[in-house]
């Protein structure tokens, strides 16, 4: 599968693991590469958000969930947390945004997955899944960023 | 997410909001770890200290947070 990456969208999938372990999570999910997306000039353009903007809507989302079992995490002291020398796997709906790219990417009679078609995958995920949940977070139409991706030129 | 969103999804309690709290809690759990374990070894503690502080052993205390 991963020959088949152009050498952007194989930076995206190192950006993703970045997020995935500064977050602490053990697996690379749909919203760690929905941010690793979004370390691609082109992907903020067409997304019309950038990186800052969705690392702070996921904290957003973990500190409601968290007010909700009754955890306040003003003012507690963090950090990121190191890089991990374990494999970071997949989580399933991550995996299964490949197969869905290469698709976006036989469409696009394209010869190599970019960040655009990792993009593309990304947008048809489905509430409860943490990438659409963060899309709805941002408030971001997915209709207008799919037309933004595809219109040619 | 605003307040009123939420309030409805507990009332229908949307088991994606209870998931989402325990991935989060893990993820505080592992960001607090790492700010306390930097603050410790400002302060001198060794790594076998630290490792007894987390109920884990001097080595992979080492292992994730040793440069």
């Amino acid at each position: 599968m991963f020959e088949q990456f152009a050498a952007e969208a194989r930076a995206t999938v190192a950006s993703a693991l970045e997020e995935t372990t500064l977050r602490g999570d053990r697996r690379i999910g749909t919203e760690h590469l929905l941010l690793g997306v979004l370390h691609d000039p082109g992907a903020v353009r067409a997304l019309g958000t950038d990186l800052e903007t969705a690392r702070s809507a996921l904290d957003a989302l973990d500190r409601s969930a968290l007010a909700v079992v009754g955890i306040d995490v003003q003012g507690i002291e963090r950090a990121p947390v190191p890089a991990s020398r374990k494999r970071t796997p997949f989580t399933s709906g991550a995996r299964a945004v490949l197969p869905r790219a290469l698709a976006e990417t036989k469409k696009a009679r394209s010869r190599r997955i970019t960040p655009e078609h990792l993009l593309l995958a990304l947008l048809d995920c489905e509430r409860p899944d943490p990438a659409a949940e963060l899309l709805a977070e941002l408030d971001i139409d997915r209709t207008a960023v799919r037309a933004r991706l595809t219109q040619p030129g | 997410m605003n307040a009123g969103d939420l309030s409805e999804r507990l009332r229908s309690h949307d088991p994606a909001v209870g998931l989402r709290a325990v991935g989060a809690l893990h993820r505080l759990a592992e960001q607090v770890e790492a700010a306390a374990v930097a603050r410790a070894r400002e302060q001198g503690w060794s790594w076998e200290q630290i490792g007894d502080a987390l109920g884990v052993s001097r080595q992979s205390v080492h292992a994730k947070y040793g440069k």
